[in-house]
């Protein structure tokens, strides 16, 4: 029963960790997809008014 | 009295066009008689436990029945921009609100009826013990059902995958009114007076005053913005 | 500015999480009942505070929004409703964790664990509703709706499950008893720490919102153009 307890306990802070990994994770990757979709756009309206 | 004059005459409409194709009544009826059936294989029931849990499997087979109906309440007003022409119309947002849920209440009402009899032929189960109370039970049940249902009709109704979001909103905020019609259900339906079980009475009529409130006060915001 | 603001208070979290880390699982004793597992509340308990405060937040600015149609508002109600799901969903695995240890059982529908999960299942709700309507201005004018219906929904559901629990009453649990001393502070003090991080996830995800709007009057020059 110990082993398995302190097994579990790590199972448990491990989940906790990686759910808020993961979520930073998925809002970076938001972020830079996002970053470049905004860089691309602002190009693109620069090129049209240009001319 | 105009308000409650517009407000039959949205009931009425919405009946009206209801029964001249019966299409969302008959889909109703038929899924609600398919569930029953279904059931009776999950289960093969003895009496005793099938009275413990008719009130949990008819409010089931209620609220999957009921979101069929529910799903056409606004979305019959979409070809031809008809619910356009209902807004613009004097008929204020909560009114055009309290006569859909009430045409609403009304079908799944006569759903409900053909379910009580056909249940208690396919279970063995003598259901209508306490009947006033059970009545009283149901309608309050299927008021609460409606209203929640009819306001995130409207919520759903501009939106992609308007089939599949309404039950996945309705089925969770219906929880707590689900469960005391269930618990009030089960109670009646074994023959018990409803004195017993006056707690979830109380809660049930609390739920249907707190959500008809918020519908009628958010009406306006979700139709018209 | 804002991103020394971020970097500054991401740096703090982080620092305060592994400092409470290393008390956690170096400098307190085992529990005498539980053994080590009841580490994991260090973490459980103060997912759900910032959980809940997330969620008050959102109602707030939902309501904002429907008062001042700033979209800005909309962009705050989404980010901390988003962050809240994320808490959220590390309470209830977690829980479910230790609850394995501690209980016996992955899982068990007693009023706390039922409630929490309902919890879940209408802010994933809100989510999806989000993700199936295209015009930002619809879209945040019907997730307010919802979100209002939703929060009045938790106190109703906490109830309803709590009364029929105490009618059908959850497995006998070798209870989890009272924390003291030093293991009380360390479960507040990792709570500002939870804390932190979530609003570092908040304000990144406002900043996103923020750049979608921008994103989408972009996309409506270059069509123009």
């Amino acid at each position: 029963m110990d082993s398995r307890n302190i097994e579990f306990m790590f199972y448990g802070l491990a989940s906790a960790w990686v759910i808020l990994i993961g979520y930073g994770l998925t809002l970076l990757v938001r972020e830079r997809k996002i970053d470049d979709e905004l860089r691309r756009l602002r190009s693109l309206v620069e090129d049209r008014e240009r001319k | 009295m105009r308000y409650f004059r517009h407000t039959y005459t949205i009931l009425a409409k919405d009946l009206r066009a209801e029964l001249r194709t019966k299409e969302a009544l008959n889909a109703s009826f038929s899924f609600a008689l398919t569930i029953l059936l279904l059931m009776s294989f999950a289960f093969d029931p003895t009496e005793e436990m099938t009275r413990e849990f008719s009130g949990g499997l008819l409010w089931l087979v209620f609220a999957f029945a009921g979101v069929l109906i529910l799903n056409r309440a606004f979305a019959r007003e979409l070809p031809n921009d008809c619910l356009d022409a209902l807004l613009a119309t004097p008929v204020p947002p909560s009114a055009l609100f309290l006569g859909k849920a009430l045409a609403n209440m009304v079908l799944l009402l006569a759903v409900e009826a053909v379910c009580f009899p056909v249940f208690g032929i396919f279970y063995n189960i003598r259901w209508a013990r306490q009947f006033w109370p059970l009545l009283l039970v149901v309608v309050l049940g299927t008021w609460g059902f409606t209203v929640v249902g009819t306001m995130f009709s409207a919520l759903t109704v501009n939106i992609r995958l308007r089939e599949v979001m309404l039950p996945l909103l309705l089925y969770t905020t219906m929880i707590p009114g689900l469960i005391s019609a269930m618990q009030l259900t089960v109670h009646l339906i074994a023959g018990e007076p409803l004195s017993g079980a006056l707690v979830w009475l109380r809660f049930l009529i609390g739920f249907d005053v707190i959500f008809t409130s918020l519908a009628l006060a958010l009406t306006e915001t979700v139709l018209v913005g | 500015m804002r991103k020394t603001v971020i970097t500054v208070m991401a740096v703090l979290g982080i620092a305060l999480l592994l400092r409470n880390l290393h008390v956690i699982l170096l400098e307190l004793p085992d529990d005498a009942a539980q053994g080590p597992i009841y580490r994991i509340m260090f973490f459980h308990i103060p997912s759900w505070f910032t959980a809940g405060i997330a969620l008050s937040l959102s109602l707030a600015a939902s309501v904002m929004y429907l008062i001042k149609k700033d979209l800005r508002w909309d962009g705050m109600a989404v980010a901390t409703t988003e962050v809240a799901v994320a808490f959220l969903t590390i309470g209830l695995v977690t829980g479910s964790i230790w609850g394995r240890v501690a209980w016996g059982i992955w899982w068990t529908w007693d009023a706390r664990l039922t409630s929490a999960f309902v919890c879940w299942l209408l802010y994933v709700g809100y989510l999806v509703l989000r993700t199936a309507i295209d015009e930002p201005t619809q879209r945040a004018r019907i997730s307010a709706v919802l979100q209002i219906f939703a929060f009045a929904d938790l106190p109703i559901v906490w109830y309803s499950i709590e009364w029929f629990r105490t009618q059908h009453p959850a497995p006998v649990l070798r209870g989890a008893g009272s924390i003291e001393g030093p293991m009380k502070a360390a479960v507040y003090a990792n709570w500002p720490a939870l804390m932190l991080i979530g609003a570092v996830f908040v304000m990144l995800r406002l900043r996103q919102e923020s750049v979608k709007r921008e994103i989408d009057s972009l996309r409506r020059t270059v069509h123009a153009l």
